[in-house]
This record gives C-alpha cells, structure tokens and sequence, in this order.
C-alpha cells in the first residue's frame, strides 16, 4: 500500500475511533505500558556482522534442531531471503551496502514484541498475552489454531505448523520468556560476538539508541525503527539506511488492533447496542403484529358484514 | 393465497444424473478431507505462512455466513415486520441457514488447526477480537436455528410416533415431550427469532471486521472501517437472492411449478437493497479517495469491478424490469448474479485483497481445498434434499398434493 | 466555519506559545552560558585543556558527541569537583608511540565464551594501523602515559548496569571484525581463536617467535603517483601526494580516511596471484573521482583537461607559473601560509613586506640570508640598497660605489644560513 493510501486509511481511522468512542480505551492502555517495567532490545544494524550467533542460540534456548555450529557460518544462506519459520524463530537476512559491498547490511528479525500487539488483541482465546516485561507470550494450553494472530501481525511474524494434524503450534519468538524469568539474558542477546543486540529497560534503550545516533549522524539514519511504530515495539532498530531498504513495513504510530478494538468497543459497549436492537425488534414485532391482527379482523367484519 | 400453498414434504425421486454426480462430487471433498485430518492441514492446503488464510476461511466461513443470510433475512421480514407473503419461503430459509451455518462450524473445524478445541471461546473469552465475537455469536445463532426449526420436526411427527418393537414404549413420552416443547416452545419462540436476528447483525458484521486488523496488507480497495457496516448491508442484500435462488432450483429439481407471486414480491425489495450497499461502498470510496486504485488496471482494480458491476451494478438494474420479475429464467439470472457478487465479495476481501509483506508468490487454493469446498457444498445440497423429502419446508400448491 | 475559527484561534494561540517560551528559554540558556563559560578551559598538572567546542555553544562540551561517563565518574560534574577520570581524552594524545613500542604480541583470554583464546600480532597491526586511523583505531583517545586495560571502562559481563558502553566481548570483536570480515568475507571464529582447551601461551610463543623478526613492509609515500586511464585525449593524471600533505597541509585521514587492510589484503585474490597483493577493485566513476572532484570542484567543473592530459604532467613550478622563486626561503611552506584567502592565488604581489613586516631596519636579522652586514651597512636603511624593498632583485650598490655590484661585492661577509 502506498503512503498516501495508508495515510488516508489512518485519516479513516482517526475519525471513526472518535466517532464511536473516543480514544479513552486505547490510551489507557499505553499508559499501563510505560510502567518501566518494559525491557527491550536495541538492534544496531550498523554493528551487527551477521554470524548468525543469534541463530543458533535461539535454537538451542528453544530445544530446536541446532546443527553443527560450523554451518552458521556459510553465508550462502544470505542469497535468499528467509524469514522466521516454525523452525527457526529468529533469521538474519543480508542486504547489500552501495557504499561498501565488504560490509553489507545484516539484519535479524524476529517477533518485535510491540506494546499494543495485534496478536493479544485478535486471538480468538486470548491465548496471547502481554507480560509485564514486554514479552508476548503465546499459551499452547488455549490456542485453537485458527491463525487469526497471522493475518492481524503488521510484522508477519507468527508462523503455524501446517505439516502437523495433532496440536500443531504458533511459534514465534517468545522473548526468552524463561530466560528472563530466571534473570538470564534472551539467548540471542547473551551469544552476539559484537553485541548488536543490547538488552535493558526500553526507555534507556530509547535514549541509547538516539545517543548514538547523534554521536555517529553520518552513520545512521535519523529514525529509531520501533518507538512509535505501531504504538512502539519492545525491540529497537538503529540503521545506517532507510528501514524500507531492509525489508521492515512501512507503518503508522497508531497501534495495530486500534481501530478494531474502537469498532469492537462501539458495538459492544457494556452490550448496550445489541440489548437496544433485541428491545427495539421486540417493540417493532408486537406494532406490527398488532397491526396486521386489526386489518385482518377488520378485512374479517367487512366480510362477515 | 395462503391457502393455496402449505409446507408439504416433497415426493420425488432421490437420485436423479445431477444428484448422481453431486453424491460424488461430496466424496471426493471427504477423501480430501480426511486426508487433512490425518496428515494435517499442509498436506491438503496451499496455505502458508504468509497466506494463513484461504478459500476455506474466504467461501466455506465467510461466504457460507453471507449466503446463510436469507435465514434472518427472512425470519426479520415475516415474523418481525409481519410483511405479506412471507411465509411460503420462510421454512426454505430458515433450513438454508440451519444447514449452512452447520457447514460454516465444520468449516471452521476444519480450517483450524487444533479442531478438538473448538469449544475452547466458550471458555476462554477475549473481548478485543471480533472473531471471538464471530464464534461465540454463530454458535449461539446456530442452536437458535435448531430452536427455530424444531416446530418442524414436531409438525412431522406430533401424533404419528411410531418406533419399531420394544422402543415402542417410547412413543408415549416422545409423544409427550413434543406437545410440551411445542406449546411452550411456541410462546417464547418470538425471544429466540429476535435473538437470530440480533445475534445475525452482530456476526454479520463482526465478520467484515476481521479483516481490518490486518491493515496495510489489505488492499485499500476493500480495507475500510466500514468493513463491518458494508457486511451487513450486503447480508441482507444476498438473504432474498438467496431465497429466489434455491426456491427456483428446488422447484426446477423437483419439478414444481416455482411460486413466482411469491417470490416476485420479494424480489422487489432487493432493488432498494441493493442500491443502499452501492451508495455505501462508492460513499466510502469517495471520502477515503480509493477510486484512484480503481485506474491501475491490476488484479485488484479488475476483481473490484467485477464484484460491483456483475455483483450489484447489472441485477440492481436488471430487477427495476417487469420482464425480470416475472420470468423465472431472468428472476434466476439475477438472483444469482446477487448471490455470485456477494461471495466474490467474500473471497475478494479475504484472499484477493489480502497481500502480505513478504510472500514471493500469491495464494492460490489448492485441488484439494478446492474439493473440500465444492464436496460440502454438494453434501449441503444432499442433506437439503433429504429434509425436504421428509419434513414440511417446501410449500407446495394444495392442486399437486392431489397428483401425488 | 466553525473549524476554521477554531483552527486559526489554535494556531494563534500556539505561535504565542512558542514566541513566549523560546524568550524564556533564552534568558536561561544566557544564564548557563554564564556559567558554562569558565568551564571550557580545564587545568590538569601543567597541562592546558582546550576541548573541541562544538556549534552549539549554548551546552558547552556537554553536547560534545561523547558520553559524560568517558570522562566523569560523578553523575553531576561541577566546576570545583570535576571528577575526572585518568582516562580517556583526545586532548591527552600528545606522544605518538611507534608501532615497534608497544608489545609484539598480545594474549586475550579475559572474555569466557565458546572458543579459547586470542593472539594477535600487535605490533603488525599496529604498523597497519598507520595508514589511517593510528593507535586511536583501537585505544580510541588513550594513548599516552600507561595504556589502559581495555576492561577498565568495558564491562566482562553483558549483563550490567552500564549498557551504553558495549562490553569487552563486543568491544574486541567489533574492532577485529570490522576488518577481517572485509578482507576473509567471513566471520568464522577460528581465525583468531584457538579452540577451547588449547594452550594460548603455546601460540604466543609461536607467534612472538615469528613477528619478533617480521614487520609490516614500510608505508612509504609516494612523491606522485601517475595514472594511466582509459579516458579519450588525455589518459594521463597526475597526482602530486606531497604538495597535498606538505604543501596543501592535507593530513593523511582526510583521502585514506576509509582506508584499510582490504585495500592491499584480500584473501579472494590470494587464488589468483599470490605474488600481487595489491587489489583491483572495479570502481565506479563516482568512486574514482571523489577524491580528487570533492576539493577541485571548481576547477574541473566540465573541464577535464584539468586532471587529464596527454602526458604525465609536470609538477607545479612556482617560478616558471608566477614568476616568484619558492627557493630558497619558502620551499617548505604551506600554500596557504602566503595565500591566505583561500581559493585566492592571485592579488599577491612580490613584495616582501606584504607579508613580512619584519624586514624593516634593525628588525631583520640579514644574518639569515647569508650576509653578514658589516658595521656600515647595518646603519643603512633597507631601501637605500633594496630599491622600493624589492628584495627579491639585487641590491644597486651603485648609488655610494661606483661600479660596484652585487654579488660580485657583498656588504659584509657570508654567513651560514
């Protein structure tokens, strides 16, 4: 979709969220996550080397199949563009430099855990839920299957096990959710040679990562990816091009499940509307009934007369 | 008029060629179906990561909802705004949407991954999503239609219960618990007609709003916060299509003469219907400027045109002709042009306009989603001819009852 | 209507807003400049600190693009108390060590991780490290005095409080990385490594043994590099490399700013030619260009004759061009010591005292152009000799002595220069 069009599309948005309730529900709820609870992880692509360090932990913390650590470092897997897979929750893609092709632009991608997640918002089961330290976490215990989480995802992340008939799962990255719980660094974050990934509080991580770009303004862009996306992201990019060329959305600050929750709200707020239509349908059912009874014994005495 | 015609069990053949190939049609959907419950969903399906959903959610779900319309539809013109010469298609509808929405329920088991927890929004409820609000809402339509169609069962059967050998000292209770059912079913059967009507409004539209989430992957041609609103209004434009359009084919099957008074009269509304729909979708085209996608001449700007000019644009105009209306051929014609946008509608918005970010190569169902498909809606069509063979649903003229 | 009324009364409101709180904000950045002031000078020993100041005055070096930490240990650093740290300040770098001063080889075994130690061959990369960035490239602003354990400000273990500063593991393999991935397009960790369990002294032995002896061949610099290109009527150019460093007074950074090992290393070439380890690179026109059309934009603006021509062009020569010999006196100044306004070459005239205002009488010491002046001769003014002060022409000593002329008769003796 191009700029304009999603520009509109917020337009739209904007007025029908204050058409039907105002704001009230949604900023609410950004509040709650500014708590400072919130960690994070800054992304530095102007320093990441693409090792795939990140990868193979990942694959370890989660029990997947690892391989040998010798693999990771054949860079033809850079060729093609992959993205996160039931199979491996975390990829690092390549994208050349114009200015030095020696130095290419590296890139992981994984779940960008945003703070008004689509996925929490549409599951059909709430079985996604927002923790208190960012993570969005996924309940195997509740999922149906239903892939509703994949369609709503701006960033294309859940991925389903299509291949299974009995429990098949959503995998995603779960943000080291056990790791963390244990005061450990995410997999991905403790393994990175260079530390292009930095773990801590989210708004120090925003400062951070504006520090350095005011520190290196030929070397980055001035954007930092994931503060106001969508409402803003637990993770954090800095980058030395546009995030455009390195395959990220193009996406507004209005959160995803925005104007889906004020439609949801509008039609069901406290169950009023649907309670009004049942009451008004009954009124309507009785007159009419009424009505048609009267003209009937009416058209009935003209006949008997 | 009304005395004219009266619900009767219809007595016909039951295979005929047509039915013949249909029968088969619906085991190859099952061999395919059986095949994704034993093998899982990716040895049946084109689906993937970037597409979740397909044609099972876009025509088996979203349609199948749509198309099963004519139930409320119906139900909300004749009991409720008690309009003449409703009665006659009342009963086709209503088991039009006991059946449709019974495959919407397998549909959706059979789309989702994890069937046998199917039940599970009864338990764990999520407010925010409005498929959440899809399920619970067709769940509770779906035993309302039960509700609404057991009067039928005990019009069959009151009196005439008569089980084989030692279960015949059931009949009595049976017997019993039908009169009970149906006296006091019958008073408070008003709540539960309402309660279709309510429950169909909000799915109905909740079901356009599940494609606003996805945002910028959908096209802006189709993505609008009116999604739910242009739903509903187009619900309720398909409800009388639909009707016109069994009610025409069931006849034809069953060689009876089709009721054109009947469905000549509510024919008329679908104009005004329809009109409503094309003033909504090309209003909110205008305000959100979209029209200028229209131009590109892509996929997307051909499968809109389609979808407004066959679907609304040519039976709109079609139906303000007498000539129409009165001839079962062209009324048929129409009314399946209605039936035909709104489920290109449906398969638009959900498979069409949906492009994700990073797909390399467009969904396209597979053969065996597409058999799946076309098997239950011929197990539809094999199910819908049993119950009017036995229960009265079809109304038939007195004259023919005698020929029988 | 409505909504106009409102919009404009908004925006009204907002611009008074803004008008009122910049005047507010003044008055308070005024105060701190007060304040500030002082404070850009700092002493340390017998030692003067000027920072570099950047354009925004009004913050002083706090907006210098460098945390407070790398110099403060204090949350809150005042005038009286600055809490400075030992380390680590630009303004220290005084003394340049040479490459061979420093260690031939170095151990790195703080960091605990899935491979084994690092040695590496300081001293080579160190030789290395001259054609661009110097010691800095790896010791940033610390490089005099003791040289500081690397683990002083970078933390052992990710996990901390500090994140702003990346810890050891990221701080060694980003310096290393960022050149041997360019040269081996890999990443592979056993090029430096040894794997785990390995004895690492084993290795420094060995490699103590080999670069005792071994140095980086010497980076010399060329006088003029000559370029022959495929360019149609004129396929020479010439570049001139010690009239921009001596003469331009161009530093090194300013053209070899990107320059690294992979510009003569690169192990995909190895395959080819062992023997040539130079890279030829495919450069686009840009690429080829900048270096010279970043400087010289006006003078090659559509003129290309400017670099290419037919031959390999001759150096600048000073006297043939303008008529004013360099030699002796000014061979080894900077263009722009004479020409001060830059880009202006033109407008100076041959007049010594235009630019020396010392050649006035009992000012100049003669001494320095070789004539000593004897007593009767000092007296005099310049200009009775040096007619007009025209001291680039021979002095008329015709005037007192007839048939008299220099040099064949000096006023004095001869001196050293």
């Amino acid at each position: 979709m191009s700029d304009n069009a999603r520009r509109d599309f917020l337009k739209q948005v904007g007025i029908t969220t204050a058409a039907t309730v105002g704001l009230s529900s949604i900023t609410a709820k950004a509040d709650e996550y500014k708590s400072g609870e919130v960690q994070g992880v800054l992304v530095d692509i102007g320093v990441c080397v693409g090792c795939r360090n990140c990868e193979r932990a990942c694959q370890v913390a989660h029990n997947l199949p690892a391989g040998d650590p010798e693999e990771y470092h054949n860079r033809d897997v850079y060729k093609e563009f992959r993205r996160p897979s039931t199979h491996s929750l975390t990829v690092v893609n390549e994208f050349e430099n114009p200015k030095n092709k020696l130095i290419p632009y590296d890139v992981k991608y994984q779940c960008m855990h945003c703070n008004h997640p689509a996925c929490v918002s549409a599951c059909i089961v709430g079985a996604f839920t927002k923790n208190r330290n960012g993570a969005v976490t996924w309940d195997t215990n509740k999922c149906i299957g239903c892939r509703y989480c994949m369609v709503a995802c701006p960033f294309q992340i859940p991925t389903f096990e299509y291949d299974k008939a009995i429990q098949p799962k959503i995998m995603k990255c779960d943000f080291c959710f056990e790791r963390t719980k244990e005061g450990l660094l995410p997999a991905c974050v403790a393994n990175c040679p260079v530390e292009a990934l930095t773990y801590g509080n989210r708004d120090e991580l925003l400062v951070l990562a504006k520090k350095r770009i005011a520190r290196y303004p030929d070397k980055y862009i001035q954007k930092v990816f994931g503060e106001d996306e969508v409402g803003g992201t637990s993770w954090l990019y800095i980058a030395p091009v546009d995030f455009e060329k390195l395959m990220f959305p193009t996406l507004g600050d209005k959160p995803a499940p925005g104007v889906t929750e004020a439609i949801q709200h509008g039609i069901f707020s406290y169950f009023i509307p649907p309670l009004a239509l049942f009451g008004w349908l009954g009124g309507v059912m009785w007159l009419s009934k009424r009505k048609k009874e009267l003209t009937e014994s009416e058209t009935k005495k003209e006949e008997d007369k | 008029m009304s005395e004219l015609v009266i619900p009767k069990p219809v007595k016909h053949k039951f295979f005929t060629p047509g039915m013949v190939i249909v029968t088969l049609l619906a085991l190859n959907g099952l061999y395919f179906l059986a095949k994704r419950f034993l093998f899982g969903m990716g040895a049946v399906t084109n689906l993937n990561n970037f597409y979740p959903w397909g044609l099972w959610i876009g025509v088996d779900v979203a349609a199948g909802v749509a198309l099963a319309a004519g139930g409320f539809v119906t139900a909300a013109m004749g009991h409720i705004f008690h309009l003449p010469n409703m009665k006659p298609v009342i009963r086709p509808a209503l088991l039009t949407a006991m059946l449709g929405y019974t495959f919407v329920g397998i549909g959706v088991m059979v789309d989702i991954g994890r069937w046998y927890y199917i039940w599970h929004p009864m338990i764990y409820w999520n407010g925010t999503s409005p498929l959440f609000e899809v399920g619970i809402c067709v769940m509770t339509y779906l035993t309302v239609l039960y509700i609404e169609f057991f009067p039928i069962v005990t019009e069959r059967f009151r009196g005439k219960v008569n089980l084989p050998n030692i279960l015949s000292i059931f009949n009595k209770p049976i017997e019993f618990l039908f009169k009970l059912f149906d006296n006091t079913l019958g008073k408070a059967m008003f709540i539960f007609i309402i309660a279709g009507v309510v429950l169909s409004t909000l799915h109905q539209s909740s079901l356009g709003t599940l494609m606003v989430i996805a945002g910028y992957k959908m096209h802006p041609l189709w993505l609008t916060p009116i999604m739910p609103l242009l739903f509903f209004i187009s619900a309720i434009c398909v409800g009388i299509p639909m009707v016109l359009f069994e009610s025409l084919i069931a006849s034809r099957s069953f060689g009876v003469k089709p009721e054109m008074e009947v469905l000549k009269n509510i024919a008329a509304y679908v104009p005004l219907l329809l009109g409503i729909y094309l003033g909504f979708k090309l209003g909110d085209m205008a305000i959100r400027k979209s029209f200028v996608y229209l131009f590109e001449f892509n996929k997307y700007s051909i499968a809109w045109l389609i979808e407004i000019i066959f679907g609304v644009i040519i039976p709109l105009v079609m139906l303000n002709f007498k000539k129409v209306l009165n001839s079962p051929l062209w009324l048929f014609i129409a009314a399946t042009l209605v039936v035909a946008g709104v489920l290109i509608n449906r398969i638009n918005t959900f498979i069409i306009a949906y492009h994700p970010l990073y797909a390399k190569v467009a969904y396209v169902p597979s053969f065996g989603e597409i058999s799946v498909t076309v098997g239950f809606i011929c197990l539809m069509v094999i199910l819908y001819r049993i119950i009017v063979m036995i229960f009265p649903v079809i109304s038939l003229p007195v004259k023919n009852e005698e020929k029988y | 209507m409505k909504r106009k009324i409102i919009f404009t009364s908004l925006l009204i409101f907002s611009l008074v807003f803004i008008i009122v709180y910049a005047k507010v904000d003044n008055n308070k950045a005024r105060e701190q400049k007060k304040t500030q002031a002082s404070e850009t000078v700092t002493q340390i020993g017998n030692k003067t600190i000027v920072p570099e100041v950047p354009n925004d005055k009004k913050y002083g070096h706090a907006m210098m693009p460098v945390d407070c930490k790398t110099c403060h240990d204090c949350e809150v650093p005042t005038k009286n108390n600055p809490c400075l740290k030992a380390c680590p300040r630009k303004e220290f770098i005084t003394i340049y060590h040479l490459p061979e001063e420093g260690p031939t080889v170095v151990s790195l075994d703080e960091v605990k991780g899935d491979y084994g130690a690092v040695a590496f061959s300081h001293k080579v990369h160190a030789q290395m490290s001259q054609m661009s960035g110097g010691c800095e490239t790896c010791h940033h602003y610390n490089t005099t005095g003791p040289v500081l354990k690397c683990k002083t400000c970078h933390s052992t273990t990710r996990q901390r409080a500090d994140i702003s500063v990346p810890d050891l593991e990221a701080a060694f393999h980003r310096q290393c990385l960022n050149c041997h991935r360019q040269w081996s397009h890999s990443t592979d960790c056993q090029s430096c490594h040894v794997l785990k369990g390995q004895n690492i002294k084993q290795v420094e032995a060995e490699k103590l043994k080999k670069f005792k002896t071994y140095s980086h061949p010497p980076l010399t610099e060329p006088k003029k590099v000559i370029f022959k290109t495929n360019h149609q009527g004129g396929d020479y150019v010439t570049f001139f490399h010690t009239e921009h460093t001596d003469n331009f007074g161009i530093a090194c950074k300013t053209c070899h700013s990107n320059d690294n090992c992979i510009n003569c290393h690169d192990v995909t070439l190895k395959a080819i030619d062992q023997n040539t380890p130079v890279r030829k690179t495919h450069k686009s026109f840009q690429e080829h260009h900048d270096p010279c059309s970043k400087c010289h934009v006006q003078q090659i603006e559509n003129n290309c004759s400017f670099c290419h021509q037919d031959q390999p062009a001759e150096a600048f020569n000073h006297l043939k061009v303008t008529g004013f010999n360099l030699a002796p006196f000014h061979t080894n100044l900077m263009c722009n010591q004479c020409h001060k306004q830059p880009g202006n070459f033109k407008n100076m005239d041959k007049n010594c005292t235009s630019c020396h205002n010392n050649f006035v009488k009992g000012k100049f010491d003669h001494k320095r152009v070789g004539i000593e002046l004897n007593e009767t001769h000092s007296d005099l003014d310049c200009s009775d000799c040096h007619k007009n002060n025209r001291f680039d022409k021979s002095p008329d000593c015709s005037d007192c002595h007839d048939g008299y002329a220099y040099p064949k008769q000096i006023p004095g003796k001869k001196a050293k220069r």
